[in-house]
């Protein structure tokens, strides 16, 4: 990049219900910018923006660079929806397992040096020849990663370059940003503080739409505000009660909640994980870590039902020894469950304050008459949230940090036995997040819930949980 | 075997044919329970078969699958769908035997041989069913006395069954007794747990007959479906092309824009899809169809009678015994079409394009659910069915075509939807030369070109009205409004 990128008074629209406002913002040729705020503030409109995302109806925006590398949950979802209409299972008796992940690289990439010397520092040069329908949440984002790097932008954009990474290849990531700094123009969001990189030198802080202040990474004084600004208090928060007499039936607390005796997931061609044991007594919260790909999702799906090998595995939970006749709703009614598969899963037209009652009826949109009591309770969710004025409208309107808040608000919503939180902070800002791991807290200190927390930032540690299972994906 | 349906008399022929109610939700509070603990035994493991599997076995049945032992050995697909979703998987000889309930999901020209081979095996007093009829109605299939014989027809592809079971929803279904085969007289009441095991209670069941869904389930996917949006793609494309439209573009704007402007008739049917143009632009794709409408209707009326006499499965099964060979021909001929080769191009064309720039396609789909519907109800076949085989699975079809274009969608619709869409092509094809030879790109290709777009109030209202209160419109409100009387409250 040689020329300055230049918003100029930009007002860029990106929806009916979104755009972004008198923008004045000049990157120069030789520097790194962050992109921070809250969530729904705009950051990732701004990133997408410089890869010419949005419609400028008023001010101008030039420079722009032709070939932008971009990495974002839009980039990802658009892969990610891509290959769901390239699947044509549905017309054809084959379950379609997805455009190989190689093919995927091949289709940006001529330097075929570079992508094999990326995919090993990734660590998924094994995972090539896998379809991408077989790829964890956190391998497609590697795929991308390294699709971006890989296509020799002339600029790269990152929207929130370390979410969904497991804890070693954080460090890697960001020696490999670090270096690439050094002569490629850089677009960071960040949703963190304490993961902002320490050779970004510039900071843009967006506040509903507007540049709120730009900060420049070697003043102090600067930077220490920004520090407090992310570090708010999180308000003394209190859980909305469950509505009685409509959970779930109550369990015998002399069981175990789960039960999990020698499990093994295969397909045809490659072992998940095997001779797995999990035992989970009531009110014994876990904590599950492991790197990408070792099959944290896959055994979280044997307990939700999800996956389809749990009836050939010995599983009980929730009162159920699986494959003895219950239905899959039997067993969902005890759950809670938030992830990303699910967040991307979650494809229906429906109103925020919908989402959080379809937790009430383990449910992907809503196909029952809510009560009044149980709209009562989605309210109170709402302003915990901070998303009270946005209530009616859609659900896919929103940013993607509050889509999951109003998705780990539906898990929380009917005081479920079990409630399992894969990744619940994925791409949540500081604050955001702060406000789920006090609900998380609040959660495990009561006694009618049962946590299972899968993340992978040491940071974010809950109180009260006390037991760890590790899979170590040596598979 | 001979043709079931010409071997009733008259009075019992129209009785069947007007068969299709809908059910009420609370037929369906006991669920899947009639079959608890029952055995379903599952033949072929494809695209109904894996995805009916899969919803029974969560709605808490025990569902197994008879494979074919090649499919077995050789580890086929079918094969790998059932064990890597932890299947057990066996051969008819050691299944079936032990089954209450076997359902036959194997593609329809299969069923003959299938069905001849799996009776002598089924234990008495079981039950055989079905998710399509053609078997009973066309073949004349005559089955064991002692067995029941059922049919529970999800009205979407298995994939969709699936999805929408995961949400907690599910998709509608019809249902059928064969009234020859219910000896016990318990044919209902294992389709309705049965139906709802596929989570397609949630969404609608209606009551009908294996001879209503087999005639309307023919005349839909061979006119509107899959015949017209064939015919109307080659047709719009070749007129494109000739008027120096750029290729990329005008293979784009046809192969997405059939599944745009349905998605606009799946939300609020013809009405709704007509209500996206300008209103000059609406009035010209009114015009459009009525003319296309007038043009079109012996051919349709021919289908309907071809279908009713059985001549159409009689000629489609001596091609099927002739190794496919007009089928296969046609086949080949569709993928060396100009707009099946010419790729579509990248460039973004914005929704509202779609419409203002397909006038002409607009007016096909419009003039084809319209007339589908219209011919279906003059032959005794009840609103609900037309509805469901015309305008609600329109937009199903329109997506195969948007993903892969007219080759991939006819070898992946079943073989009777492409052997009658064989026909249809052949015979309208030339029927609306004449009229495309007076069609101009301010329909197809480019949009109107107007500097003032007023219109007359007077023919706008006559138009509107025309639109909104033809058959199909009340009919699809009523049955869109049950299927999404929960959805709606969002
Ligand atoms: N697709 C739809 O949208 C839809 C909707 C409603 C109803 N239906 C009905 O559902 C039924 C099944 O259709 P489908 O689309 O699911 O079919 P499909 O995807 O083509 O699958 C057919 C399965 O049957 C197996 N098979 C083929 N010939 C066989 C034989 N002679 N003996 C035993 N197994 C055999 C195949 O496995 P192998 O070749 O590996 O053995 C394959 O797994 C049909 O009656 C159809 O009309 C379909």
């Amino acid at each position: 990049m040689l020329n300055n990128i230049i918003f100029d008074r930009a007002c860029i629209q990106f929806n009916e219900s979104f755009s972004l406002r008198e923008i004045d913002w000049v990157i120069e040729p030789g520097q790194v910018w962050a992109i921070m705020g809250a969530s729904g503030s705009g950051k990732s409109a701004l990133a997408a923006a410089l890869a010419g995302a949005g419609r400028v109806t008023a001010g101008t925006l030039r420079g722009l660079v032709a070939d932008t590398g971009v990495v974002s949950l839009e980039s990802q979802a658009a892969l990610i929806e891509r290959e769901r209409l390239r699947d044509d299972s549905d017309i054809t008796d084959r379950i379609n397992e997805g455009t190989p992940a190689r093919e995927i690289l091949d289709e940006v990439c001529a330097n075929a040096k570079l992508q094999s010397r990326l995919t090993r520092l990734f660590g998924i040069d094994s995972l090539l020849d896998r379809g991408f329908g077989k790829l964890s949440t956190g391998e497609t984002r590697k795929l991308l990663f390294i699709r971006a790097l890989a296509s020799k932008p002339d600029m790269l954009v990152i929207d929130g370059p370390f979410e969904g990474l497991d804890a070693r290849t954080v460090p890697v990531i960001s020696e490999l940003l670090r270096n690439l700094a050094n002569d490629l123009p850089m677009v960071l969001v960040i949703n963190r503080l304490d993961e902002l990189p320490e050779f970004v030198s510039h900071i843009a802080l967006l506040e509903k739409g507007r540049i709120k202040t730009t900060v420049n990474s070697s003043d102090t004084t600067a930077m220490a505000a920004l520090s407090q600004l992310f570090h708010l208090q999180t308000a003394d928060i209190q859980i909305p009660a469950a509505i009685p007499g409509e959970s779930a039936p109550p369990l015998d607390c002399n069981k175990p909640l789960v039960n999990i005796r020698n499990a093994s997931v295969r397909y045809t061609d490659n072992l998940v994980f095997e001779n797995l044991n999990w035992r989970i007594e009531p009110g014994q919260h876990w904590q599950l870590t492991g790197p990408n790909g070792s099959g944290k999702t896959s055994l979280l799906n044997l307990v939700t039902g999800d996956h389809p090998q749990c009836y050939v595995n010995d599983i009980f939970v929730c009162g159920h020894q699986r494959g003895s006749g219950e239905s899959i709703w039997d067993i969902k009614q005890h759950i809670g469950y938030v992830s990303s598969a699910l967040h991307w899963d979650y494809r229906v037209s429906i109103s925020c304050k919908n989402v959080i009652i379809s937790g009430f009826y383990d449910s992907i949109g809503l196909y029952a008459k809510a009560t009044d009591l149980q709209q009562e309770i989605a309210v109170q969710w709402l302003e915990i949230l901070g998303l009270q004025a946005r209530a009616g409208q859609p659900f896919n309107q929103l940013s993607h940090g509050d889509q999951h808040l109003l998705l780990i608000a539906r898990a929380m919503v009917k005081h479920p036995h079990l409630l399992i939180l894969d990744e619940p902070c994925f791409g949540l800002d500081d604050l955001s997040r702060q406000l789920v791991l006090a609900l998380i807290e609040k959660i495990c200190g009561g006694s009618e819930t049962t946590v299972i927390y899968v993340n992978h930032h040491a940071q974010d540690q809950i109180n009260g949980i006390n037991n760890y299972l590790t899979l170590d994906g040596a598979t | 075997m001979a043709n079931y349906f010409n071997t009733l008399p008259l009075r019992e022929q129209l009785a069947q044919l007007g068969k299709c109610e809908f059910m009420d939700p609370a037929e369906f509070t006991d669920g899947a329970t009639y079959l608890a603990g029952k055995k379903l035994v599952i033949i072929g493991c494809g695209s109904q078969g894996l995805n009916q599997g899969l919803n029974l076995r969560d709605s808490g049945l025990d569902v197994s699958y008879a494979l074919r032992e090649a499919a077995i050995r050789d580890q086929r697909q079918s094969w790998k769908n059932a064990t890597e979703n932890g299947f057990t998987v066996g051969t008819p000889e050691e299944l079936i035997p032990q089954a209450d309930l076997v359902l036959n999901l194997t593609p329809d020209k299969q069923h003959s041989a299938v069905v001849t081979e799996t009776v002598p095996l089924m234990k008495k007093n079981s039950c055989l069913a079905y998710s399509h009829g053609f078997n009973i109605v066309e073949e004349g299939m005559q089955v064991r006395d002692d067995i029941t014989v059922i049919m529970v027809a999800p009205k979407c592809p298995g994939t969709e069954v699936r999805e929408e079971y995961k949400r907690g929803f599910g998709v509608p279904t019809l249902i059928a007794v064969h009234e020859d085969n219910d000896p016990r007289g318990e044919g209902l009441a294992i389709a309705k747990a049965y139906a709802a095991g596929t989570g397609g209670h949630k969404a609608g069941v209606l009551m009908s007959s294996f001879i209503a869904e087999v005639k309307s389930d023919l005349m839909g996917e061979q006119t509107i479906l899959c015949g017209m949006l064939q015919t109307g793609s080659l047709l719009c494309f070749d007129k494109m092309i000739e008027m120096n439209v750029e290729p990329g573009y005008a293979a784009k704007l046809v192969q997405i824009g059939w599944e745009t402007i349905t998605e606009a008739l799946k939300h609020g049917g013809i009405t709704n899809m007509m209500d996206r143009l300008s209103n000059p632009a609406k009035l010209k794709a009114f015009d459009l169809a009525e003319e296309l409408k007038t043009i079109m209707r012996p051919l349709y009326n021919k289908h309907m009678d071809d279908i009713m006499a059985g001549d159409f499965s009689e000629g489609m099964m001596e091609d099927w015994a002739n190794d496919d060979a007009k089928l296969l021909a046609w086949r080949k001929e569709t993928g060396e079409t100009a707009f099946e080769t010419t790729p579509a191009s990248d460039q973004e064309i914005p929704e509202q394009e779609y419409f203002d720039h397909g006038i002409l396609m607009v007016a096909m789909v419009k003039a084809g659910v319209e007339l589908a519907f219209e011919t279906m109800t003059a032959a005794g076949i009840k609103e609900e069915s037309a509805y469901y085989e015309s305008l609600h699975e329109t937009p199903l079809i329109a997506n195969t075509i948007a993903r892969k274009k007219l080759f991939e969608m006819n070898s992946t619709i079943s073989d009777t939807a492409e052997y009658g869409c064989y026909l249809y092509n052949h015979a309208c094809l030339p029927l609306l030369s004449d009229f495309m030879s007076r069609i101009n790109t301010d329909v197809i290709g480019r949009g109107l070109d107007l500097d003032d777009d007023g219109v007359d109030n007077q023919l706008l209202i006559e138009a509107n009205r025309a639109i909104r209160s033809h058959p199909v419109e009340a009919i699809g409100q009523t049955l869109r409004g049950y299927m999404s009387a929960m959805k709606k409250i969002t």
